[in-house]
C-alpha cells in the first residue's frame, strides 16, 4: 500500500534529520577547533583543572569514538551526567520537561480563545474600526519581541493589577494553585505570541467562508446569526489555521527559553540558559537535543496526519 | 528666465512621477517606509546630537522617571537611558542588515545552486538544512555562541555570523523553491546547452530571476533579525555592557521596572518600533511584488 510507503518514508526522513542535528550540535560543541576544555573553563584556567575536566569529558579519546558513545547513550536513554552538579541528567531534566509541558498546555488553552474571538470581532465588523483597530494591535504584538511582551506583562499585573507574582518559582510542594498562579504571566505572553499569528490568518478565512455560498444558504434558510458563524462558519474556517498552530508549537519549544527566563519558571528553557551559562556541555546537549526531538517529531505528526486526512492520497 | 524653466522641466517631471508612484505604493509601504527612515536617520546622525555619552554617568539622578531632560529616565549608573538608545541604534540596525545580508548570500547560493543541480547533492543539502531548521533558531543561536568559546563572547562579528548562521539555511530553503521553478524555463536550458558551468548560471539566469524572492526575503529575515539580536542581548549572551544594546538594555534595567519603566519601556519602543517600520515595509513591499509574506518569526 502506497499510503503506508508514505509514511514510513517520512518516518525514516526524520530519524535521518534527527541524527544530522545530533551531529551538528555534537561537532559544533565538541569537534570545532581548539580546545574544549580551554572554551568550558576559559584562558585563565590552570592546567590541572583543565587535565581533570579533559578525563571527566574524555576528551582523550577520538571524536567519533565520544560522539557513537554519547549518541548510544542517548537513544539508550542514558544521557550522562552534568558537570557541574555530577547529578544524572535525566533526573534534572525531568521536572524541569514536567513544568514546560504544564505550561504548554496552558499556554495553548489560553492560545485558543485568543485567537478566536478576536478573529470573529475582526471578521464581523469587517473594514469597520474594530477590525482596523485590531488588526494594528495584531501588527504591534507580532513586532514585539517576547521579551519585551513579557516585561510588560509583568508591570502590567505586579504594579496595576497585583494579583499575579513576579517570579514564577515553584517546585514539587507547591499546591496547584500555586502552580496555576505562577504559569498565568509566562502561558499568557506565550499564548498572546502564538495567538497574533493565527488571528490574522483565521480573520481572512472566516471573511471568506463569511462570503461562500453555504453560509449565505445558511442565512436564507432563516438560521440565527450566531448558529451560522458557530456551527457552519468557524469550523471550515479553523482547518487551515491548524497549520499555524503547528508552526506555534515549533515557536512555543523556542519560546520558552526567553520567556521562562523572564519570569525565572524552572522550566525546560531556564534550563537551557543557566547550562550555558555554567558551560555545562553535556546539559546543554541533551536539552538541545530534545528540543530537536519535540520538533521533529511534531512535524512528522502533522505530515502524517495530512497524508492520512488527505483523500486523493488515500485512495492513490 | 525662460531658459531656467526649460531646464526645470524634467527634473520637476521627474519629482511629479516619483510622487505619484510614491501615492500608488500600499499604505503599509508608505508607513513603513517612513517608520524605516526615521530610525535611520536617528542611527546615522544621533551620535552626534545625543545629549549624553552612551556610558557617561552622571547624567542626572539615578533611578528618576521620565522627565523632559531625560524623556526615558536615568539608569541604576546615573546614565541617560534616551541617550543610550540613539547612541544604539546604529549597533542594532548595522548588525541587524550585515548579519540578513551574508544570511542572504550564503542561503541564496546554496540554495540556488542545490535546487539547479538537483539529484544526491540536493538531497543531502536538504537533509542538512532540515536538520538545521529543526533547532529552534534562539537555541541554534545560542550554541553557536557557546561553541565560539569565552573568547569571541560579546564580539559583534560572531553575531553578525550567528545572525547569518540562523537565517541562510531558511533562505536557502526558499531560494531553492524558487530555483527549481526556475530551472524549467527555456532561457536556462539555452544557457545549459551552450555549456555554461551551475556557477554561471545560478549567477546569469537565477539570481536575476529570483530577485523578487530574495528581495521579500531579505526584508521579512531582516525584520526579525533585530529581536534575535535583542534576544540574545537580553539572555546576556550577546553583546557586552557597556554597550547600548536595546535587548541588553532592556535586561539590564529590567530590576528598575518597577521604579522607572520609562528605562526599560524606552528601549523597548525602539525596538518595537523599527520592527514594526521592518514588517509594514515587508508586507507593502510583497505586495507591490506580487507575492504573499507570512510575517513572523518561522
Amino acid at each position: 500500500m502506497p499510503i503506508v510507503l508514505l509514511v514510513v518514508r517520512r518516518t525514516l526522513l526524520s530519524i535521518v534529520t534527527l541524527l544530522l542535528v545530533s551531529l551538528i550540535i555534537f561537532s559544533m560543541l565538541e569537534v570545532l577547533p581548539g580546545d574544549v576544555a580551554t572554551r568550558i573553563l576559559g584562558r585563565d584556567a590552570t592546567p590541572e583543572s583543565l587535565e581533570v575536566l579533559r578525563t571527566e569529558l574524555g576528551l582523550d579519546r577520538p571524536a567519533t569514538v565520544r560522539y557513537l558513545d554519547w549518541l548510544g547513550g542517548l537513544v539508550t536513554g542514558d544521557l550522562g551526567k552534568s558537570l557541574v552538579s555530577s547529578r544524572p541528567i535525566s533526573e534534572i531534566l525531568a521536572p524541569r520537561i514536567f513544568n514546560t509541558l504544564l505550561l504548554s498546555l496552558y499556554a495553548f488553552a489560553l492560545y485558543l480563545p485568543l485567537t478566536v474571538i478576536p478573529a470573529m470581532l475582526q471578521a464581523l465588523t469587517r473594514d469597520r474600526a474594530p477590525d482596523h483597530a485590531l488588526s494594528v494591535v495584531t501588527l504591534v504584538l507580532l513586532s514585539m519581541p517576547d521579551f519585551l511582551l513579557a516585561t510588560i506583562l509583568l508591570l502590567t499585573f505586579v504594579l496595576w493589577i497585583p494579583v499575579l507574582p513576579a517570579i514564577s518559582l515553584v517546585d514539587a510542594s507547591s499546591s496547584w494553585f500555586e502552580y496555576l498562579k505562577a504559569m498565568t504571566l509566562p502561558a499568557l505572553t506565550l499564548a498572546i505570541v502564538m495567538a497574533v499569528y493565527a488571528v490574522r490568518m483565521l480573520r481572512d478565512n472566516l471573511i471568506e467562508v463569511l462570503d461562500s455560498d453555504y453560509v449565505r444558504m445558511a442565512e436564507l434558510k432563516g438560521l440565527s446569526r450566531a448558529r451560522v458563524l458557530l456551527r457552519h462558519a468557524l469550523p471550515n474556517a479553523l482547518v487551515p489555521t491548524l497549520n499555524v498552530t503547528a508552526l506555534n508549537l515549533a515557536y512555543l519549544i523556542g519560546g520558552v527559553v526567553v520567556v521562562e527566563k523572564v519570569f525565572s519558571y524552572p522550566g525546560f528553557g531556564t534550563l537551557l540558559v543557566d547550562s550555558l551559562q555554567l558551560r555545562d556541555l553535556p546539559v546543554i546537549e541533551a536539552t538541545v537535543m530534545i528540543a530537536a526531538f519535540v520538533y521533529i517529531a511534531a512535524n512528522l505528526v502533522a505530515d502524517i496526519a495530512a497524508i492520512l486526512l488527505n483523500p486523493r492520497l488515500r485512495t492513490g | 528666465m525662460s531658459d531656467l524653466d526649460i531646464r526645470l522641466a524634467p527634473a520637476v517631471q521627474r519629482q511629479a512621477r516619483l510622487w505619484s508612484l510614491w501615492r500608488q505604493m500600499p499604505l503599509s509601504f508608505r508607513i513603513g517606509s517612513i517608520i524605516l527612515a526615521i530610525h535611520f536617520i536617528v542611527a546615522a546622525t544621533g551620535p552626534f546630537w545625543a545629549p549624553y555619552g552612551y556610558s557617561q554617568m552622571g547624567a542626572g539622578p539615578p533611578l528618576s522617571g521620565m522627565s523632559l531632560a531625560h524623556p526615558f529616565g536615568i539608569d541604576q549608573l546615573g546614565r541617560d537611558v534616551f541617550s543610550r538608545v540613539i547612541h544604539g541604534s546604529h549597533i542594532v540596525i548595522l548588525l541587524s542588515l550585515s548579519g540578513t545580508l551574508l544570511g542572504l548570500v550564503l542561503g541564496a547560493i546554496i540554495g540556488l545552486l542545490s535546487g539547479y543541480v538537483g539529484g544526491w547533492i540536493d538531497e543531502a543539502v536538504q537533509r542538512v538544512l532540515e536538520a538545521l531548521i529543526s533547532i529552534p533558531f534562539l537555541v541554534l543561536a545560542l550554541i553557536a555562541i557557546a561553541a565560539a568559546g569565552t573568547d569571541y563572547a560579546g564580539n559583534p562579528i560572531l553575531i553578525v555570523l550567528v545572525v547569518a548562521l540562523v537565517y541562510a539555511p531558511r533562505i536557502a530553503r526558499m531560494a531553492r523553491a524558487a530555483a527549481i521553478d526556475i530551472a524549467t524555463r527555456d532561457y536556462v536550458t539555452v544557457a545549459r546547452l551552450r555549456g555554461e558551468s551551475a556557477w554561471s548560471v545560478m549567477l546569469r539566469e537565477l539570481v536575476p530571476n529570483a530577485t523578487g524572492v530574495l528581495l521579500v526575503e531579505f526584508a521579512l529575515r531582516a525584520g526579525y533579525a533585530p529581536v534575535l539580536i535583542g534576544s540574545l542581548g537580553f539572555l546576556g549572551f550577546g553583546l557586552r555592557p557597556p554597550t547600548p544594546e536595546w535587548g541588553l538594555m532592556i535586561s539590564e534595567n529590567r530590576a528598575l521596572l518597577i521604579i522607572a519603566p520609562s528605562t526599560v519601556l524606552g528601549p523597548g519602543l525602539a525596538l518595537a518600533s523599527l520592527v514594526v517600520g521592518l514588517n509594514l515595509f515587508t508586507e507593502g513591499l510583497a505586495r507591490v511584488l506580487g507575492r504573499t509574506v507570512k510575517l513572523g518569526n518561522q
